[in-house]
């Protein structure tokens, strides 16, 4: 069972993780919480339907997915970097307000996504037209029941999150928003074009957000509350891992992806202490968002960042 | 009166954004009274939108107290209004699970006793938080007295919330019996369209004066407060909080006050709306109210009371008015319609008037500071040149 609970939290982890790498770089080099970043997965997210829907399989199939899927993968993280440059160049760049005011505009721009996605696609849920696939056989004695597609999450969120970390560490782009996010003045006055930095950092963050959006409707289904839904958990690992500080991100969606999936052992764990009002899987968002206020309370740059 | 004595000189004294509010209510308010005689519009929904927009004004109060004055991030509006509703209609309505059957007032002390517990938990851990973590950890406890609300069933009836909620006035005296004692009047100012006055618009003509009456009391606190010394510590922790620390402001237990205080005006809100609607579910503690009050806000003018309440009315009229876009030739469903102009409002409004349309600026001055004759209405050229004398030491 424990095995179980893990395979699955190391799959949900995956998402979060591609959706908390994008916040946290929004929040240190834009400087503000970004309430739209949800609802840049739900766009990634339905970008990719259509597309799969218009292109279909294309022929052969890797673990359990067709090649189709990978190229609306592709165009889901297009579109969503897309419209995070464009809402960028709109709205936020033309916007002369502190941090608080852009949190606030944010929101708005959060709803405008949403409710265009709703007026084109409706309320309802819809899935990927992929087909559920039977677990996979010789891990079921082990008790883990994970179908191909969960592996191929796990897989490609690997790949592009050591893609970002190449990125960062070992090109000029990185190291630029490396700078930036320690000190915008001090990058701009060394000659960084901290705009242009400003906009590769929209295209990486929202498109790893897409991306994470289009695992997330293949992991449970498509509506266009999906990504406002998962906005406070990202938060949540955001600020577990430390605002500002990607792997932190990486490592607070980690833990709190495992924490959302381990529900069922903590729930056998409160059921079975004295004393301890029993906590059912009902509330394993609950608890992400306690340990976020708790974090916040005693450390508030999170477990990756520097102690003050 | 100086609108009554004096109305060409009250209106040269307004500023171009009260002209413009004032000349736009006054042309809705002749919208709904035409739709009203036509009978497009039903009196006792009239009633029923007069009253919500009421209940949105409070909610803007109680927003304005916490942000407006003091400048606190509050994320968790749709909690304290769904503990309101629930409180009192724990209390109250025949199915529920844990009292029930007691009089509305019992309710009303109820759900404010409850609210100020819930603020006080929410605001002692989040209030000495950075404005942006209070943002986000007011959301997230808010989703949690959500979660809990949901799925506590034994407490809350869970997901099919609590019916059976008597109206505020049954059981008193008078008003208790006063809509059906009432005529059922017909006016007809149109031939062929009368305007029917019967028991629900009398119902709701109650309710209208429950809310107005709330409303009432809280605008005159408000102004009051804001206006006091108090509120001056208030609207200096606004805008720079080290500042007041530094004056020997215990701050923190300032936004408390604040916090509360505008936690309980949203709590009285959600009283109302129990007995309105006379049912409430999870569904009230959704999100989305909060952001409907945020709107009214920043479009009223952050610290304005006037403002929240004019924020207020444009939220009602977005949010009952996309109702009827169905009957458009673009059918577009009213959810996501009502979400996208929302979404709208809030860019455009911090786009281009980050202030807000009535910024407080009279307000914040005692009337008989500007009575008297010898007083400059306006600084006549800037503050500098008065400055001049005391400002070469």
């Amino acid at each position: 069972m424990v095995l179980e609970y893990l395979a699955n939290g190391l799959v949900f982890s995956s998402i979060i993780v591609l959706g908390s790498i994008g916040l946290s770089l929004v929040y240190s080099i834009a400087d503000f919480a970004n309430f739209a970043h949800g609802d840049t997965m739900t766009v990634g997210a339905y970008a990719a339907l259509v597309t799969f829907g218009a292109v279909g399989g294309l022929g052969g199939a890797v673990l359990g997915l067709p090649y189709g899927f990978f190229l609306a993968l592709l165009v889901g993280i297009a579109a969503a970097a897309v419209v995070a440059v464009a809402t960028e160049k709109l709205v936020y760049e033309s916007i002369d307000t502190d941090s608080i005011g852009l949190l606030i505009t944010s929101i708005g721009i959060a709803f405008i996504y949403r409710a265009v996605i709703q007026i084109r696609f409706g309320a309802d849920f819809t899935r990927f037209g992929v087909g559920t696939l039977r677990p996979i056989e010789w891990l079921i004695p082990y008790g883990i029941r994970v179908t191909q597609h969960d592996v191929a999450i796990v897989v490609s969120a690997v790949v592009l999150v050591t893609g970002l970390h190449v990125l960062l560490q070992y090109t000029d782009l990185g190291r630029k928003m490396r700078a930036m996010a320690d000190n915008p003045d001090l990058a701009r006055v060394s000659g960084i074009r901290t705009r242009r930095v400003t906009l590769w950092m929209w295209v990486i963050g929202a498109g790893l957000a897409g991306a994470g959006g289009v695992f997330l409707g293949l992991f449970n289904q498509l509506s266009p509350r999906m990504g406002f839904n998962l906005l406070l958990v990202i938060f949540a690992a955001v600020i577990l891992g430390g605002i500002g500080s990607v792997y932190g991100a990486m490592l607070g969606g980690f833990l709190i992806g495992m924490i959302n999936q381990m529900m069922p052992l903590v729930s056998d764990l409160t059921d079975a202490l004295p004393l301890v009002p029993s906590v059912g899987i009902e509330y394993a968002n609950a608890v992400a968002f306690l340990i976020m206020v708790a974090v916040l309370l005693v450390r508030p740059n999170g477990i990756a960042g520097e102690a003050t | 009166m100086r609108l009554l004595d004096d109305p060409a000189g009250y209106w040269a004294d307004l500023t171009t954004a009260e002209k413009g509010v004032l000349a736009v209510s006054l042309a809705f308010a002749a919208f709904l009274f035409v739709a009203l005689l036509t009978g497009r519009l039903g009196a006792s929904y009239f009633m029923f939108l007069v009253g919500l927009a009421g209940m949105y004004g409070l909610l803007s109060f109680g927003l304005n107290a916490q942000w407006g004055f003091t400048g606190l991030i509050n994320f968790s509006v749709a909690a304290f209004f769904g503990v309101g509703a629930y409180g009192t209609a724990l209390m109250t309505a025949d199915s529920s699970p844990v009292a029930g059957g007691f009089s509305p007032v019992a309710g009303l002390a109820t759900a404010l006793v409850v609210a100020l517990v819930l603020a006080l938990l929410i605001g002692i851990p989040t209030l000495r938080l950075r404005a942006d973590y209070l943002a986000i950890a007011s959301l997230g406890l808010a989703e949690v007295v959500r979660l809990v609300v949901l799925n506590e069933r034994q407490w809350t009836n869970g997901s099919a919330g609590l019916r059976g909620i008597p109206g505020f006035f049954d059981g008193w005296p008078v008003l208790g019996t006063f809509p059906e004692a009432m005529p059922g009047l017909r006016i007809e100012v149109i031939p062929g369209s009368p305007v029917l006055l019967e028991t629900p618009f009398w119902q709701s003509a109650l309710n209208v004066l429950l809310v107005v009456t709330f409303a009432a009391v809280a605008y005159l606190v408000l102004r009051r407060a804001h206006r006091s010394p108090w509120g001056r510590v208030l609207r200096t922790i606004r805008s720079d909080e080290d500042l007041a620390r530094a004056l020997g402001k215990n701050t923190y237990s300032f936004k408390m006050q604040s916090f509360v205080l505008g936690s309980l005006i949203m709590a009285l809100a959600g009283v109302f709306y129990a007995h309105l609607n006379l049912y409430v579910g999870p569904g009230d503690l959704d999100p989305i109210t909060t952001f409907y009050v945020w709107v009214a806000v920043i479009l009223g003018g952050s610290g304005s009371n006037r403002g929240a309440l004019f924020g207020g009315i444009v939220v009602v009229a977005i949010r009952e008015g996309t109702r009827f876009m169905g009957d458009l030739p673009i059918a577009v469903d009213a959810a996501p319609l009502r979400l996208l102009l929302i979404g709208l409002l809030i860019v455009v409004v911090m786009r281009f008037r980050p202030q807000g349309i009535l910024p407080p600026q009279r307000e914040l001055i005692w009337p008989s500071a500007v009575e008297d004759e010898r007083a400059p209405q306006r600084p006549e050229s800037g503050v500098r040149e008065r400055k001049d004398g005391d400002s070469d030491e």
